[in-house]
């Protein structure tokens, strides 16, 4: 016992480096010859580390400990602890999500408040659009006003104060075009592509869909050969490929185009939307897709707009015929035959189709 | 909250220089610095007053282990770190004592700090029980022994408080405490 506690010192001194030099020697030596003295040293070492460790987390603790006492702990967790109030406790729980949630809210009453903005702008947008509309009223009919100085083509008419266009719609000279053109006519007068003229009379005239048909009261006018176009019954789609023949000028002139929309005029759905650049004179001529049906007849355009140009469309022929007495039509528009212009290439269509427009001369 | 600790709130590098260097200022200040967010997050999530100080002193002592250890990088702000270690040791003893946990209410970021933690307990291990076989060694050996190697008391010192008539006899005793300490400690 007493030894083992002598030999506890030195292993301690030793392991704390204590011994002299000799000393050290003497015990590294004793060590390497006793393995229990070895084991003991190992053992003591880890013993003494851990002391040591154990010693400086105490010394650790107690810093802490001290600075703990430093801290009212009460007056922050009076701050920070629980709220005896419920409401206060669920605000501090939730805070976030009731952040989220308020921020959602003020979103939503702001895009409810922009939505409404916005449709107030819209409003303002139609109204806008509404006095475009009126001061569309005027809306470009495609009259066209023949200068008084113009030079006679033939020498048996007189030069009329208005122009549009017009086709026949039977063989013994029937005559479809627009109201406008000869609304306020004191005397109609057609002229075909050759140049002669005939005076005609008006018989019906259609305010709603702005048509008018007229005939030939000419005794110099010989029937016409059957009709090369059919009427179209059924609405043309859109993009479909369109022409018109008409009188823009003292000579015919082509203008070509597509179906841009099924609407005309601020949704006008008894009118399409043709992209066809057009000029006044066109009024009244003839619609006419690539099969040779008419489709429709050419009214006016939109001067707000470019290329948007408008033409009624075919099935209102139709009926504007209709009002004329059937027996009296003789060889009239047929309804959805093939034409004789189906298949041709355009320049045949136009030789075929040229006898068949005329241009319409207005006098007042 | 707390604008007067706050204020002298140090910055992350000085509180690791600081440690290194044994600064019991900086300790002071770090310590005081935080101690109100973890007993925020305690106090809302069942625990009270002394169950914050336990669980912040704790991470203050893993932080400073790992500094003085040498292998602290600092990856994310000290503050995170010191929150991220008391939740993990808060949710753990939730658990061991099968309080519910299903909500806890988070105040800060949180990171990953398992490992840390893990090798704290192990640590902590040896610490208690060093701690216990000192509780079973009884007196006077236990001061004895706490006056030599833990006050850095010289063997004069220890026996004039212990009125031993000379150094060789309080040596005695020591070794004999010790021994009897070693035994108990080896044998846990």
């Amino acid at each position: 016992m007493r030894n083992d506690l002598e030999l506890d010192a030195i292993i301690e001194d030793y392991l704390l480096g204590k011994l002299n030099p000799q000393e050290t020697e003497a015990f590294e030596q004793l060590r390497r010859n006793d393995a229990t003295i070895d084991h003991k040293v190992v053992s003591h070492k880890v013993f003494l580390h851990n002391m040591e460790e154990y010693a400086e987390q105490l010394r650790l603790k107690e810093q802490l400990d001290a600075i703990h006492s430093e801290i009212d702990v009460d007056a922050i967790s009076a701050q920070v602890g629980p709220h005896p109030s419920k409401v206060v406790q669920l605000w501090r729980k939730h805070k976030s999500a009731i952040a989220v949630a308020a921020s959602f809210i003020v979103l939503s009453f702001v895009s409810i408040y922009s939505i409404q903005h916005n449709s107030q702008q819209t409003d303002k947008y139609v109204q806008l659009s509404k006095q475009v509309n009126n001061s569309l009223k005027t809306q470009n009919n495609l009259i066209r006003k023949i200068s008084s100085d113009n030079t006679p083509v033939n020498k048996l008419t007189n030069p009329g104060n208005f122009g549009g266009t017009g086709f026949a719609v039977s063989t013994n000279g029937y005559i479809a075009t627009n109201l406008h053109v000869i609304k306020d006519a004191d005397s109609v007068y057609i002229q075909n592509s050759d140049g002669e003229s005939f005076k005609v009379k008006v018989v019906h005239r259609d305010s709603e869909y702005d048509i008018a048909i007229l005939k030939i009261d000419d005794k110099n006018f010989r029937n016409l050969s059957a009709l090369p176009y059919t009427i179209k019954k059924n609405s043309t789609g859109v993009g479909e490929n369109v022409y018109t023949w008409g009188y823009p000028k003292d000579d015919a002139v082509l203008g070509e185009g597509y179906v841009s929309s099924k609407s005309g005029f601020i949704g006008d759905t008894t009118q399409y939307q043709v992209a066809i650049p057009l000029n006044p004179g066109n009024s009244g001529g003839p619609l006419l897709d690539n099969n040779g049906n008419l489709v429709g007849i050419i009214s006016g355009k939109e001067t707000a707009a470019e290329g948007a140009s408008f033409a009624v469309k075919s099935k209102y022929i139709l009926e504007a015929m209709r009002a004329i007495p059937q027996d009296s039509l003789g060889k009239k528009l047929t309804v959805n035959k093939k034409s004789i212009l189906s298949g041709m290439r355009r320049d045949k269509q136009i030789e075929k189709l040229q006898d068949y427009v005329f241009m319409i001369k207005v006098y007042n | 909250m707390n604008n007067g600790l706050k204020s002298s709130v140090p910055t992350d590098r000085e509180v690791i220089l600081g440690i290194l260097n044994n600064s019991g200022d900086t300790l002071n200040k770090l310590y005081k610095a935080h101690f109100a967010m973890i007993l925020q997050f305690i106090l809302n999530n069942n625990g009270n007053e002394d169950d914050a100080k336990d669980v912040y002193q704790e991470a203050i002592i893993i932080l400073y282990n790992k500094v003085k250890e040498g292998n602290f990088e600092l990856s994310s702000k000290l503050k995170t770190y010191i929150y991220s270690v008391c939740r993990r040791i808060w949710l753990k003893k939730l658990t061991q004592n099968s309080k519910k946990t299903g909500n806890i209410t988070d105040y800060e970021d949180v990171f990953v700090v398992e490992e840390d933690v893990e090798h704290h307990e192990e640590k902590d291990a040896a610490f208690v029980k060093m701690q216990s076989a000192l509780e079973h060694l009884g007196e006077p050996c236990k001061t004895i022994i706490q006056d030599f190697y833990i006050n850095n008391l010289s063997m004069q010192d220890i026996c004039e408080k212990f009125g031993y008539t000379n150094t060789d006899n309080a040596k005695t005793q020591k070794y004999k405490c010790l021994q009897r300490l070693k035994k108990i400690f080896f044998q846990h």
